[in-house]
Formats: C-alpha cells, structure tokens, sequence
C-alpha cells in the first residue's frame, strides 16, 4: 500500500508536468484551431534556454527561469503566432498542422546540430532528500513540482475565469464570429494565447529538466503524451487536459513498476484507445455542437 | 448627412456575384426595412458593411468616414452592432457574462481588462437592458439552457450593450412565435423612439410593414426597388421578383 502510495506521487509529480503542456494545447486548440505537434519541442528549447541561462552563464535560479519564460513567450509565443499562424490559419487547420510538424522537426534538429546530440545534466531545482509519511517516503522534489503546477495552473484559471482578456479568450474559444462582430480583436487574443502557451511550456520546462536530463529528442515523447493527456480528458476543456495529464502521469508510472517498464508507455496509449471508442469527447470534454 | 452610406458594394464569390453595385444609404433615427427573396444578398449586404466579409467593391461610409474593409471588431468599435440569421451566443457563458462580453472592448487598456473583470456601470447597464427586454430573472443562466425566444431576446441585447449608433438585425423574427413578435416589435419600436437607428432584414412582411416607414427591395444581388411599404407592395418588379410572374 505504501508502495502504491508513493509511486502515485511520483507519478501526479510527472503527470502535473505533462499537464501543463496539455492545457497549453488545449488553449491554443480552443483560441485558434491549431493542433500544436511541435507541443513537445516548445517544451525541449526552453529546457535547453534554461541550460543555457542557469548552467553556463550561471545566473541565479530565479533569474534564469525568468529569462526562460521570457525568451520562450517571445520566441515560440509571439514569433511562432506573426510567423506562421498568422499566415496559414485562414488556410484552414490542416495547413497549419503540417506546419507544426515542420515546427518541431526544424527545432529537434538544429539543437542536435548546433548544440549537442548529448543529453546534458541539470542540477535538481528541490532537494531530493526524501521525506518520511509513516510509512510513505516521497520527495520534496516531487511534492514540488506538484504544488509548483497547481501554482501555475490556478493562476492560469484564474486569468481565465476572473479577468476580461479571460473572457474574450473564452469568448472566442466559444464563438469566433460573434466575438469579433463584439469588439474582440482575436488576432490579437491568438498571440496572447501563444504566449500563454509558451510560457506554460517554459515552465514546464523548467520542472522537467531535472528529471529527465535536457536531449534534443526529449520532446517526441513529452508531445505524444501532452496530445494523449488532451484527448483523455478533453480537447475543449481545461480541467480536461489536467485530469488527462495526472492520469496519464500515475498510469505511466503504476505500470512500470507493477508491470514492466517496457510498457509504460503502452499503458496510456490502451487508455487513449479506451477513451476515443467509449467517451470520444475525452472523460470530461464537452461535444462540440456550438462549433462555429 | 446619412449615418450610414453604402456606394456601389460588390461582392463575389469566385464567378458568382452575390452583391451587385448595391447603394443605399441609411438617415440618423431610420427604421430602414431590407427585403427580398432568399439568395438576394440582404445577409451578405450586412456582412460587408460590418467587416465580416471583404466587399469586393464599392465603399461604405459611416458617419462621413469610410469603413470599408475595416476589421469587424473595428466596425463595431466605430459604433455598428449587428445580430445573426441563426442565433449566436457564448454558449456556456451565463445571461450577463455575456451581455458583459459584449461590452467588454469598447474602453480600457491592456492592463485594465487584466486587473478589473467588470467596471460597475457595464454590470449596471447589462442589467437594466435585461430588465427592459425581461429576462433579468435569468441572468445567471447558460445561455444554452434558454429557451429560443429567450435566446433572441439575449442576442438583441448584447448588440444593445455598446451603446451603438446603427443596429443592424438580421431577420429578428424567425422562428418566433406571434407572441414574441409583438414582444420584440415593441422593444425596436421604443429604442427607436429613443434615438436608435436600425436596419431590418425580415421576411415577415407584416412585421416589415408595421415597423419601417421606408423599404429597400433585393433580388439577385441588385437592388431593384425602394420606397414606403404601400409603394413597396404595389411595385411591379417586386411582385416579379418574389412570384417570379
């Protein structure tokens, strides 16, 4: 039981990471009918910004993730949205897809070739000292990651739910004509989105460096289970992408230890598979009659 | 001066022209009616002028400044609120969030609308056009759960919540019952009163005739007539372009 305990810990500690990156998702999906394949890279070059700021120029913690989430909303937030969204979303989705893939082809490869095919270390952000519950051991690693993503997560909510750009955002996501013959400008409500989005991943970034070490290839995997956790949940609902991330995080880690660690992947995949034939809308996604 | 000025608008559609070199132009505290059979280019006619669709020519002025090709949010930001064919909403949004919504970029910086949800005088006036269009009771239901004579009366309103100069209603009583024509009849009619213009597309021809005192005709992307409604239901051409004689 303590077992049990522990690894569910361990994995709402990884599956809180793999959220964030599924809401980011989710609202870009929401605000501007864009499905991001190139999710897990947005996760990997602020990984590699965070090395960058924190491993070799050496700036203090704080300053160095805020440099991340900053070059992170600037370039994959707000360049990514000018450069190509704003070219290719009257084209329909599925230009746009494509070049999402392209996207994330174009940042795998340039840092295996222009920085290194290595994976590199990065030094633990919470003390890895474990902490005794009785009979349950965690870490404070783990807890902190945890309470870090409810952080950002409830901010997020927050935003959302508590201030106007968060209900023109959800205006939009809603009814995108309506909302621009009301006033909102959803160009711009798609570059803030980006941004939000960038900077989600960005701290998402900086959670998981530590426990996976930062290598260009990182993100095929991250990406996968960010699309995964989204479609288990729910594509058009936040607390969806949340649930979907936990779930996928405990599922993926339960399995490794009581199965194989072979299949730990496999396991979110046969949930993923569950979810589409019985509850196609995600366990807590809403159908999409009001598609406008 | 005309508040709202329409010069020559085209549009096509690839090889097929919905809007022909249409002119019209709209006085300050109009009820101006537009009518004609479907496929005539009366909805196409208010997605040009409100920015949601790009004419392919002509020009629109409004209040003597050119706003053709403007962005939709612009258009209404300059002071034109439409309603839709089929109703539009937020559907999970309740009553007066979305009457807030509708409110939410006339004014206000960046930072304003990320600190302040809402100022206390757009709550104010969301409420009292509830009020006067009687659903306060239901402000905080989902727009979903309401009925569809409800739900038109919600879309009336939150094209009221900026104060516009010029309503545009796109065929505002389909769908309805007699009852809640005589009900929305009554709110055009009063708002107009009090200074509001609007634009009507309608297919109700006793509705059209009972609220406009002058009527513009469309058939087939052209404007083929104009003139009170007696002039209207006399006119040879558009006897013809309705039953097709």
């Amino acid at each position: 039981m303590a077992d049990f305990v522990q690894l569910s810990v361990a994995g709402v500690s990884i599956g809180a990471i793999y959220a964030m990156a599924a809401i980011g998702f989710v609202l870009l999906w929401q605000t501007s009918n864009t499905i991001n394949f190139a999710q897990g890279e947005f996760v990997v070059l602020p990984a590699f910004a965070m090395v960058l700021f924190f491993v070799i120029f050496r700036l203090p913690f704080a300053a160095a993730m805020l440099a991340t989430v900053l070059v992170s909303t600037l370039l994959l937030g707000w360049g990514v949205k000018q450069l190509l969204v704003t070219r290719l979303l009257r084209m329909g989705v599925l230009p746009l897809v494509i070049a999402t893939i392209g996207l994330s082809l174009l940042i795998r490869y340039s840092l295996q070739q222009f920085w290194t095919p290595l994976a590199l270390p990065f030094p633990a952000i919470f003390s890895r000292d474990p902490i005794r519950l009785g009979t349950i051991v965690v870490s404070l690693e783990e807890i902190g990651n945890i309470v870090f993503a409810a952080v950002v997560i409830g901010a997020l909510q927050l935003f959302i739910t508590r201030t106007k750009l968060g209900w023109a955002m959800q205006a939009v996501a809603q009814n995108r004509t309506l909302a621009s013959v009301l006033g909102i400008n959803v160009s711009r409500l798609v570059t803030i989105t980006f941004m939000l989005n960038a900077a989600l991943t960005a701290v998402a970034a900086i959670l998981i460096a530590p426990v996976y070490l930062v290598k260009y290839d990182i993100g095929i995997g991250l990406g996968l289970k960010a699309f995964y956790a989204a479609i288990i949940g729910g594509f058009n609902q936040i607390r969806g992408a949340l649930l979907g991330g936990l779930l996928v995080g405990v599922v993926e880690t339960l399995s490794a230890a009581y199965i194989s660690s072979h299949f730990r992947d496999a396991f979110a995949l046969v949930i993923l598979i569950a979810v589409l034939l019985l509850k196609p809308e995600g366990i807590w996604g809403v159908k999409e009659e009001w598609a406008s | 001066m005309a508040l709202l000025e329409i010069e020559n608008l085209t549009k096509h559609f690839f090889r097929l022209s919905a809007l022909s070199r249409v002119s019209l132009s709209v006085e300050p505290g109009e009820l101006l009616g537009v009518i004609g059979p479907n496929g005539s280019g009366k909805t196409t006619l208010f997605n040009c002028v409100t920015g949601v669709l790009r004419p392919s020519d002509g020009h629109v002025r409004f209040r003597g400044e050119d706003i053709t090709g403007l962005t939709a949010d612009t258009v209404y930001r300059r002071g034109i609120a439409r309603t839709f064919q089929l109703i539009q909403l937020f559907p999970e949004m309740t009553v007066l969030e979305n009457m807030l919504v509708a409110a939410q970029e006339k004014r206000g910086t960046l930072l304003s609308r990320l600190l302040r949800r809402e100022e206390a005088e757009t709550t104010t006036r969301a409420l009292e056009l509830l009020e006067f269009l009687g659903i306060a009771g239901l402000k905080e239901s989902l727009a979903s759960n309401l009925s569809y004579g409800q739900q038109k009366l919600l879309d009336f309103g939150m094209a009221l919540m900026s104060d516009p100069q010029l309503i545009l209603l796109d065929e505002p009583m389909a769908g309805v019952n007699p009852t809640m024509i005589k009900n929305l009849v009554g709110h055009i009619l009063e708002l107009n009163a009090r200074g509001y213009t609007f634009v009507v597309i309608e297919h109700n021809m006793e509705v059209v005739m009972s609220l406009c005192r002058r009527i513009v005709v469309l058939s087939q992307g052209e404007r083929i007539a104009e003139g009170t409604p007696a002039e209207i239901a006399d006119n040879p051409l558009v006897l013809d372009a309705y039953f097709g004689r």
